[in-house]
């Protein structure tokens, strides 16, 4: 696939899980919602401000300078831009959220492989309209480029998933990097419950489940004289 | 085959949650040697948080759909209008059907409406008749008998409630042991708007402690409940409530991690021992005097369908063919109406805006429907009706998603984004709150409703996984039309807008038992009223599996109750035998 316009493209199943398509958001009031959502939540609490430890914040730094990360941040800022009416991309810290959910989160490669590819198309696409990089168009540009790109399937497809993160950077505890000072709940009045996880209690560090004997993996690697069943054990261990 | 963790215990129980814990902590308190395999974590009030993320975005309680899966096979229809059942890996839907693979189960999540079964859903048949197309049979136990196991759940587990007379209040031995959970202002305006459309608002008995008690704290009014782990052990989970006192006594083991895959029989077709896999995904194997499995509904049929030994070729006690047979979820659906800030006073506003207490208010003016014309009523104009539940969402991300859909000019959708969507996002949590209801009635059992392995689809360790074939009885949409349409009803009468609801064949996955019935037949049931299988004297199904018919109200208390009363019956058993 070379551009969002391929007419190839279908809508693969992590996004379809996100139950972001307007078919799907129509049905949601569905059975297989039932209780699964939550009741009740009372008082706001201290929050920490910003939880990306500061190794992967000097790395965003320098990897803001170059692409992906350049075209995203503008892609960012552009759906959620600096106005009076309440906190902006920036503000969010949407980019760190997005840097984290590629670099630290265990998101699926498929979709961080398309949130990639989608830089490069949307680069083509505003080079071949107006000899541009995205990054470099005025503000009317880069909204009629992402107007066009909105009309296919893959483009909408690509600025939802986007828009999916500016919720979560918004809304999600400030242990993943997003909503500094729980800044997105203060603006839509959302009272968070408690206890919020901190580093180290996310989703992805709760300890880990029952494994499955590697012998055939131990197997194929015959070479390797450290069986990795063994590593597999140390490796629980530790977590 | 190793087995080096080969202890002589008493009794070995395959599962953790609400159908296990009762039987660990009743036996170890009688002092037997008891052993729980439970195939998930053990994980503490220290490991849940309120997070969306974990729990609804990225189900993190739970297996990888893509290590272990289940097959659904649902119903189409091709050109000719013939119907076919046509399985889905759920790995490839997305749909979840695990509920919280955990030290403690699904219970762990779970809401805690612990409303009782009433002593007409133990003789659904004998009340309203054959309804065809359907299995109903009556349960070989009563009311009466099952009375004081409520009673002694709501002792031990911790239910929290109010008695109100009203027209289908179950007979009752005892009071609530806990005054109710806080409730928010908008329960007295249930309470009000049902007065004056003659309805009985019912308060909702809660599994949430009121007070500090049994060596948990209060509930923190965090906000978040349902479907989130407790963090204070408020919430009576088989793990908090019941688990953490049968470690107390020294005489339960729990084994994490544990994934049994096959109870072995031996020639003469007694049980010689549970293989299951340990956390490194090692074989392993235990024996003891006394079995029970309570894996929820599906697992536990699949369980006893893998077990197959010489004297058991379809299956460890399945020579009937009956387990995985006529399962249940529940009938219903959901609605909801919404409260439009900018129509409201400020006080209004200001109720409507509380949150971390609960709403805790139901309806079961219609759990006995009487009147002539309601469709599915028999020829004396009565069918089996259920329950409404009224309750607030919170979760955020979720609320969010969607708010990013506007229509353009041509009437079109399209997305938003820029100024436009924040103005959505903002309108969308700050002008109205949606108050909504969920309806429970009696998921009929069916021919087209069970449980069998799947011949292709195998888990992370190579053991068939569990296909559900998920049809429904007719009957179950129009029960709860009549009810939604009951509820929708008092929201017209609270003054709330944009009222719809939605009611529909698809199972709430998180509502399931059935498939190992209990009965006095063995041909037609699996278990005896004791639970114990026809077939294996010393094995015990205690989840929601014994149920013939469900009931219309959640089923978690029920499974605690029995599983009380099988336990009681157990520890009889083994005393006799000690």
């Amino acid at each position: 696939m070379k551009s969002f316009f391929d007419k190839n493209y279908k809508t693969p199943i992590w996004f379809k899980e996100k139950e972001l398509s307007k078919r799907v958001l129509a049905q949601k009031v569905s059975r297989r919602n039932i209780l699964k959502s939550a009741a009740g939540a009372t008082g706001m609490m201290a929050l920490p401000a910003f939880a990306l430890d500061s190794q992967i914040q000097a790395s965003l730094v320098s990897a803001k300078q170059t692409d992906p990360w350049l075209t995203l941040d503008a892609t960012l800022a552009h759906l959620l831009p600096i106005s009076a009416t309440g906190p902006s991309a920036d503000d969010i810290n949407a980019l760190p959220y997005l840097y984290q959910v590629m670099t630290v989160q265990p998101t699926a490669a498929n979709e961080k492989e398309f949130i990639v590819k989608g830089v490069g198309w949307l680069n083509s696409f505003a080079n071949s309209e107006y000899s541009k990089a995205f990054v470099l168009l005025s503000i009317d540009e880069k909204e009629l480029l992402l107007r066009s790109i909105s009309r296919s399937r893959a483009g909408e497809n690509w600025i939802n998933t986007l828009l999916n993160y500016i919720f979560e950077a918004m809304l999600t505890p400030p242990s993943y990097g997003g909503n500094p000072k729980g800044i997105g709940w203060q603006w839509l009045e959302h009272k968070a419950g408690f206890p919020l996880p901190e580093k180290g209690q996310r989703y992805f560090e709760l300890p880990s489940r029952a494994k499955v004997k590697a012998t055939a993996k131990v197997q194929r690697t015959a070479q390797n004289t450290i069986s990795v069943q063994n590593l597999e054990i140390k490796r629980s261990t530790k977590a | 085959m190793n087995n080096i963790n080969e202890v002589d215990f008493d009794i070995c129980i395959v599962g953790s949650g609400a159908g296990a814990s009762p039987v660990a902590y009743t036996m170890a308190k009688a002092g037997a040697k008891v052993l729980v395999l439970e195939k998930g974590p053990w994980l503490t009030e220290k490991e849940f948080f309120k997070d969306e993320l974990a729990i609804s975005i990225h189900d993190a309680y739970n297996p990888k759909l893509s290590d272990e899966q289940h097959v659904i096979e649902e119903e189409y229809e091709d050109e000719e209008g013939n119907s076919f059942w046509q399985g889905e890996a759920t790995s490839d839907s997305g749909w979840t059907w695990w509920n919280g693979t955990v030290v403690g189960g699904s219970s762990n999540f779970m809401s805690g409406y612990f409303h009782r079964l009433k002593p007409i859903d133990f003789r659904l048949k004998t009340e309203f008749g054959a309804i065809d197309g359907a299995n109903i049979a009556d349960w070989p136990i009563s009311y009466d008998e099952l009375e004081p196991f409520y009673a002694m759940v709501e002792r031990e587990v911790g239910v929290s409630g109010r008695v109100v007379q009203h027209p289908h209040q179950e007979p009752r031995s005892t009071d609530f042991p806990y005054p109710p959970i806080a409730e928010v202002p908008i329960s007295s305006w249930i309470d009000k708007a049902a007065k004056k459309i003659g309805y009985h608002a019912v308060p909702v008995p809660r599994a949430v402690l009121s007070e500090p008690a049994m060596g948990r704290r209060s509930c923190e009014y965090s906000g978040y409940c349902s479907s989130y782990g407790c963090s204070s052990g408020a919430k009576g989970s088989g793990r908090a409530a019941l688990l953490n006192h049968a470690i107390a006594t020294g005489n339960c083991t729990i084994k994490p991690n544990a994934k049994v895959y096959k109870i072995a029989t031996d020639n003469k077709g007694e049980i010689s021992g549970i293989h299951y896999y340990d956390a490194q995904g090692r074989q392993q194997s235990v024996s003891a005097k006394n079995y029970v499995v309570a894996c929820q509904a599906v697992e536990t049929s699949r369980l006893l369908l893998a077990s197959t030994g010489e004297k058991f070729p379809h299956g460890l006690a399945n020579n009937s063919g009956q387990v995985g047979k006529n399962l249940l979820f529940s009938g219903g659906g959901t609605g909801s109406g919404d409260f439009i800030y900018d129509q409201l006073n400020e006080q209004q506003v200001k109720d409507l805006k509380v949150v971390g207490p609960f709403v805790n208010r139901a309806l079961q003016d219609w759990y006995k429907i009487d009147d002539k014309a309601f469709v599915g009523a028999n020829t004396k104009g009565q069918a089996k009706g259920g329950t409404i539940d009224f309750l607030f969402h919170q979760n955020p991300i979720a609320r969010a998603r969607g708010t990013q859909w506007g229509v353009d000019n041509e009437g079109e959708d399209k997305l938003l984004w820029g100024e436009e969507l924040k103005q959505s996002i903002k309108r969308e949590f700050t002008s109205y709150k949606t108050l909504r209801f969920e309806v429970f009635n009696d998921w009929l059992p069916t021919d087209d409703c069970f449980v069998s392995l799947d011949d292709e689809v195998t888990d992370k360790w190579g053991d068939p996984v569990a296909k559900v074939r998920i049809g429904y009885h007719d009957h179950d949409l129009e029960v709860g039309e009549y009810l939604s349409l009951k509820a929708e009803k008092l929201l017209v009468a609270l003054g709330a807008k944009n009222i719809s609801s939605s009611v529909s064949g698809y199972p709430a996955t998180n509502l399931m038992a059935g498939g190992c019935r209990f009965g006095d037949d063995p041909k037609t049931s699996v278990l005896d009223k004791h639970c114990q299988a026809h077939e294996v004297d010393n094995l015990y199904v205690t989840d929601g599996s014994f149920m013939p018919t469900g009931g219309s109200v959640p089923y978690t208390f029920t499974i605690y109750a029995n599983a009380f009363r099988v336990a009681e019956h157990i520890k009889q058993q083994w005393l006799k035998k000690a």
